[in-house]
């Protein structure tokens, strides 16, 4: 059984549709991408999966029950514009949070350092929140969402702001959640955590979930237009090869082609090998970000 | 479930009892309270005990006036002039510059109504305590010579001096007895003392509570609140930590004034302005706290549905003014009522119930309202309380998560429909 099952939801706001007619299951153990351009639906799908709006049509399961109030305790949620009481020290909000959501007292306490320790910032329990960076805040406030051990996770961009090295412990650290079961629902404009992280994506444009399934099978229905090839010395008369439509030469070494069919791959190969060894030859696969700028800047005309 | 309610409340009342704010503010109103608690025994100690002010006069100017004078402040029991004799016109202006003498008394003739006209001269033209005294005297003195002169008896002098009495009595029309004048007195107080707690509790806990709320917001908390606890509970939790609060505040406050007036020195001083705690009527004790009650949490749900509504704390002052305006209004009436509890002003607003827990409280103490007077009111109150309470919470509920500019009433009514609240 899927820990979330959204099915066939439809949220209309008067007489503009925010989300129309989307489904999706998230399995224990996976991080579900959801991605789409601003005012695609995104937080709308959140807010209802979050109980704070209720579907205007179609239902949400929680482990297979309804939205109820026990439903809270096992849903965790980071929002996208980040929010705590500046002037309220780190440990009383936190364990208000969770509170909140149902822990103890004690539990939350003792959850609280441990997270702490895991971050390499226990001094921070009695720091008031307007102390700290913009970052740490941020690394609270992933805290504050993951405090109560919730079954499903709502991480809405949940690395913008971060510095690199933020990024990957907050990523590590998210991929340690996944392992132990959590399923979670990650919404981002950041492509390459998407292809790292996520299994299975939905794409939303203009309400509707225009693109959904596993990241691998929704490569496959693009086509690979992207060629590399490198050589010792210059190339010359790429361009010249039929099916070849732009070359564009990078500044350490090594030509980028786009091709109209993955087959014209094997010509330019051949046209390279012709003038003499090479270093570095790829067909690649599109990157979700192509796609994604495909998908949703194509239908905008 | 209502553990959250109890752990919102828990989370309002310690942050609230925790800041410095807070505890500044209460520790300078209860300093204030103790100080004007004392102020019946100050004014004992400093009225009474007050030197007579020495008054000169130069010898042998107009000596039966003087005389008179002195036989006057000699009979009191307890003069405030003394008059002290200079040699001099010339070394009256010096005993005044060396400080001989408070201020001195000159006069002179006027025939036309044969009694001199008095000057006092004094360092301050203020001298109300010292010329009204000195009014006192020679008036007394003018008619004791011109009555002399008419040949008056002592006892139809007496009769002449004699105040004219008017005192007033309140007529109850209920079947309980007529308050007493002291009760009477004491009714007075306890409403002005009431009117003026309940102003000030609405409108520092109502600004607190939606401050709180905007702030919230405007941090986005809200967004991880709202998924965690009912918007309901959260808002309640908030009103209920809040009231807590300023109930403990009331508490300490007014037991720091109580014990003050209850202390041994005070004791005296009070009984002297006819003030004893101990005839409160304990039914009007009972009102107060209903129609304090009553009069919070109505305004309370209301800021917090204003609050709700408002996402930038720079935004709240404005949103919140059509009820503070209401507030005030609701203030000044009975303000108003305390001098004219039988108005028609009065008798219209005790109705409505955004007033009434300061007017119907007000007649209650200060005139006769008939029962039905009470219950009507008190209905009236009670059923918009309910409904005020009832909309702030679905207003509470689609504002909290309504950003951007502060929506219009229709905006909100759509949102409604569209959360399906």
């Amino acid at each position: 059984m899927n820990s979330l099952k959204v099915d066939n939801i439809i949220k209309n706001y008067g007489d503009k549709t925010a989300v129309n007619g989307l489904s999706f299951e998230v399995a224990e153990g996976e991080i579900y991408g959801l991605l789409g351009a601003n005012g695609a639906g995104k937080t709308t799908t959140m807010r209802m999966i979050l109980g704070l709006i209720l579907p205007d049509k179609g239902d949400i399961r929680y482990l297979g029950k309804g939205y109820g109030q026990e439903q809270l305790s096992m849903l965790g949620y980071l929002p996208e514009e980040r929010g705590m009481y500046p002037k309220i020290k780190v440990s009383d909000q936190i364990i208000y949070l969770a509170q909140l959501r149902g822990m103890s007292r004690k539990d939350a306490d003792q959850n609280l350092k441990r997270w702490l320790e895991k971050f390499q910032v226990p001094e921070y329990y009695n720091k008031k929140v307007e102390e700290l960076s913009k970052g740490n805040q941020q690394k609270i406030q992933f805290i504050a969402a993951v405090i109560h051990n919730p079954k499903i996770l709502i991480l809405d961009e949940a690395f913008s702001g971060l510095d690199p090295v933020n990024v990957e412990l907050l990523k590590s650290t998210v991929k340690e959640l996944r392992d132990a079961g959590t399923s979670i629902v990650f919404s981002t404009h950041r492509m390459e955590h998407v292809e790292e992280l996520c299994r299975n994506i939905t794409i939303m444009h203009k309400s509707n979930p225009v693109l959904q399934g596993p990241i691998k099978d929704i490569k496959k229905k693009f086509p690979q237009e992207r060629v590399i090839v490198a050589s010792e010395g210059g190339l010359n008369g790429l361009e010249s090869i039929t099916g070849v439509n732009q070359v564009i030469r990078h500044e350490h070494g090594g030509y980028e082609l786009k091709v109209s069919a993955p087959e014209v791959g094997q010509l330019v190969l051949h046209h390279a090998l012709a003038q003499g060894p090479i270093t570095r030859f790829e067909v690649l696969e599109p990157t979700l970000n192509e796609i994604f700028i495909k998908t949703v800047g194509e239908s905008h005309e | 479930m209502n553990n959250s309610l109890w752990t919102v409340m828990v989370f309002t009342m310690r942050n609230k009892i925790r800041s410095k704010s807070f505890i500044i503010m209460t520790a300078v109103l209860a300093v204030l309270l103790i100080v004007a608690g004392n102020v019946p025994y100050l004014i004992d100690k400093l009225g009474g005990g007050d030197k007579a002010s020495r008054v000169g006069y130069a010898e042998g100017q107009q000596p039966q006036i003087v005389q008179g004078l002195k036989d006057y402040y000699a009979q009191l029991p307890e003069p405030n002039v003394e008059l002290v004799s200079v040699a001099s016109d010339a070394e009256l202006k010096n005993a005044l510059e060396n400080g001989d003498v408070k201020g001195y008394l000159t006069f002179t003739d006027d025939p036309a109504v044969g009694f001199p006209k008095a000057v006092y001269n004094s360092k301050s033209a203020f001298e109300g305590g010292t010329t009204s005294s000195l009014t006192a005297a020679l008036q007394y003195i003018k008619f004791d010579i011109i009555s002399k002169d008419a040949g008056l008896s002592d006892a139809q002098k007496e009769q002449l001096f004699a105040p004219v009495q008017l005192s007033t009595e309140k007529v109850s029309f209920s079947d309980e007895e007529g308050k007493t004048e002291e009760q009477q007195g004491m009714a007075i107080g306890l409403t002005y003392a009431m009117i003026i707690l309940l102003f000030m509790a609405v409108m520092i806990s109502g600004q607190l509570i939606a401050t709180e709320i905007t702030a919230e917001k405007s941090s986005r908390v809200m967004e991880i609140i709202v998924t965690s606890v009912s918007p309901l509970k959260q808002m309640w939790g908030k009103i209920l930590g809040t009231f807590i609060v300023a109930m403990l505040q009331l508490i300490v406050l007014i037991g720091a004034f109580v014990i003050n007036l209850t202390m041994p020195q005070n004791k005296d001083s009070l009984s002297n302005l006819g003030i004893d705690l101990s005839s409160i009527d304990p039914v009007l004790l009972v009102y107060a706290i209903f129609f304090y009650l009553a009069g919070f949490f109505l305004y309370a749900t209301l800021f917090a549905a204003v609050g709700s509504i408002v996402s930038r704390t720079e935004d709240l002052g404005q949103a919140l003014l059509p009820i503070t305006m209401i507030t005030l209004v609701g203030f000044y009436i009975a303000m108003f009522g305390l001098n004219q509890p039988d108005s028609t002003l009065i008798l219209v607003c005790q109705y409505i119930p955004f007033f009434s827990p300061f007017i119907m409280f007000l007649r209650i103490g200060l005139a006769e309202p008939a029962w039905w007077e009470i219950a009507l009111s008190v209905g009236a109150l009670i059923v918009t309380i309910l409904a005020i309470g009832w909309l702030s919470a679905k207003i509470y509920r689609v504002g909290v998560l309504m950003y951007g500019k502060r929506p219009s009433v229709k905006e909100i009514i759509k949102a409604m429909k569209a959360y399906k609240i």
